[in-house]
């Protein structure tokens, strides 16, 4: 490895290892318990998916550039350089992952491996090695916000269409699907597709909330890509929208990593604190049904339901209840899945793994633990509020054969509230 | 227009929700050389930004993309 290079890698994890990640680097004990926690190494019983390993490869360069002991006697420390053998190691178990922080959960030490492997990111990215589909997704929603003019006409157009819908659902021809609309409370950042924006709107309008949408999506693929920079613009994009509208609140719809950004990384990557409340969609509507300001009838959905925790939405980003409890007030027949809450199973969907085609076989073979539990579940109908954990598990239900139905929770929501439009599908 | 584009590769994308389908025009960029196209169908709206959006910021040009009978045509020349 060229002198140049090696003197950026070890300047990343110098500039990136704090007092936490020093002391990750001290206290691993290999006692392995993290293994049995990861459901990528549980089903593919590779050994470089192996969390402890994942971070190993990390600590082999910091104790060898950060270490006396490893400086002078590598071989008995394990010190290493970040080699083409090291590095490519690297990439593979660091991409993979899909940042569920089980591994953490049940880490005596709780050594956060997907902390440590946004260092590794960082390093792959200085060396040229960071994923491409994520740093090409990354750069286009960056285009986006600075080229937002150029998509405006078909943004607007596609919002009519939908409001049309809206209309037709709720049997209201006054429903909006407000665009720029100043002095708006909320302002609802959507994903891209339609689906993220029809049962939204559909419940905002019902609830006679004073809304607005937002010109962008709330996918964050520089997150995925492990670029802050990259990140902290695809987030701007919105907040500077906020500021202008003057909104009070922004609102992230049905996926773990876009809420997680929004209330918990923005403020780190900006060094600026978030001028706004931010909800995810999920607590909003369970405020709306327990305070009455929509309807829902428990009956409407059919046989037993399930619920997934998202992992950026459950363990990582503390919201259980208020899911669950939506799904509780549109049916009686609800099942919890084993085990739940801080310990469910990650799908084997996050992370931006459902985007890189390179990892499909080890994606597919870790969503065993999500087969078996939704088996043992008994369930037909799987609540999921998260884009790539449905899009993980609508594949795992076509291999596996489980037969369910697959909703977001907010089209739960819409299918169960008494509206003209539902009447009309019915009929 | 797509009469006169002699097409490469064709992409049914008809169904998938975004980003995935410009996840699957940037998957099978590849797999056509420079110069060819990739004419790509898909039903979800959002994807009329972000196919061009993912060309421009990726140096691929967008030949065409329109909406016929409810679908979003799209032909996606590879330049790089
Ligand atoms: S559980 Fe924690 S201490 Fe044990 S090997 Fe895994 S990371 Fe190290
Ligand atoms: S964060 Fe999840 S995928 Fe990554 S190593 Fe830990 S358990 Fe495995």
């Amino acid at each position: 490895m060229e002198s140049q290079q090696l003197t950026t890698l070890t300047g990343v994890i110098d500039k990136k290892m704090n007092r936490q990640l020093k002391q990750y680097m001290d206290i691993c004990a290999r006692c392995a318990i993290c293994k049995d926690a990861c459901h990528q190494y549980v089903g593919t019983g590779d050994f470089k998916y192996l969390p402890a390993r994942r971070a190993e490869l990390i600590r082999q360069i910091y104790k060898k550039y950060f270490t006396k002991a490893g400086e002078f006697v590598p071989a008995l420390y394990e010190a290493r350089d970040p080699d083409e053998n090291l590095l490519e190691e690297l990439y593979e178990s660091t991409y993979a992952c899909t940042g569920c922080r089980r591994c953490m959960y049940y880490c005596p030490f709780s050594i956060d491996t997907a902390w440590i492997l946004s260092v590794a990111k960082s390093i792959l990215i200085a060396a040229g090695m960071g994923n491409e589909m994520l740093g090409q997704l990354a750069d286009a929603a960056i285009f986006k916000g600075d080229n937002a003019e150029m998509f405006e006409d078909v943004m607007i157009s596609g919002f009519k269409e939908i409001e049309e819908e809206v209309r037709q659902i709720t049997g209201n021809p006054e429903a909006q699907v407000p665009v720029g609309k100043q002095g708006a409370d909320v302002l609802y950042v959507a994903l891209a597709g339609a689906h993220s924006i029809r049962p939204a709107a559909v419940i905002f309008e019902e609830a006679g909330e004073n809304w607005t949408i937002s010109m962008f999506e709330a996918a964050n693929y520089g997150f995925f890509y492990g670029d802050a920079e990259k990140a902290r613009l695809i987030t701007k994009r919105y907040i500077d929208e906020a500021k202008r509208l003057g909104v009070k609140e922004i609102v992230v719809p049905e996926c773990g990593h876009a809420y997680r950004v929004a209330e918990f990384f923005y403020e780190a990557w900006s060094k600026e604190p978030m001028p706004f409340k931010v909800s995810h969609i999920l607590e909003k509507v369970d405020d709306y049904i327990k305070s009455g300001r929509i309807t829902v009838d428990k009956g409407i959905i059919q046989g037993k339901v399930t619920y997934h925790d998202p992992c950026q939405l459950g363990r990582n980003g503390g919201k259980f209840e208020q899911p669950r409890d939506i799904v509780k007030a549109v049916t009686d027949n609800f099942v919890d899945l084993t085990p739940n809450r801080e310990k469910q199973w990650c799908c084997g969907g996050g992370g931006g793994i459902v985007a890189m085609e390179e990892f499909t076989k080890t994606r597919l073979a870790s969503g065993i633990k999500k087969v078996e539990q939704l088996k043992a579940s008994g369930a037909s109908v799987l609540a999921c509020p998260c884009e790539n954990c449905r899009l993980q598990i609508e594949e795992l239900n076509d291999i596996h054969e489980l037969g369910l139905e697959i909703w977001q929770v907010i089209d739960l929501v819409v299918a169960a509230m008494p509206l003209p439009g539902n009447k009309k599908a019915a009929e | 227009m797509s009469d006169e584009i002699k097409v490469d590769l064709e992409l049914d994308l008809k169904g998938l929700l975004c980003p995935l389908p410009m996840v699957k025009v940037s998957q099978n960029i590849s797999k056509v050389e420079v110069g060819e196209v990739i004419r790509a169908v898909a039903t979800d709206p959002g994807a009329m930004a972000d196919i061009p959006a993912w060309a421009k910021s990726t140096g691929n040009e967008v030949l065409q993309a329109e909406k016929v009978d409810g679908e979003f045509v799209f032909l996606v020349k590879r330049v790089k």
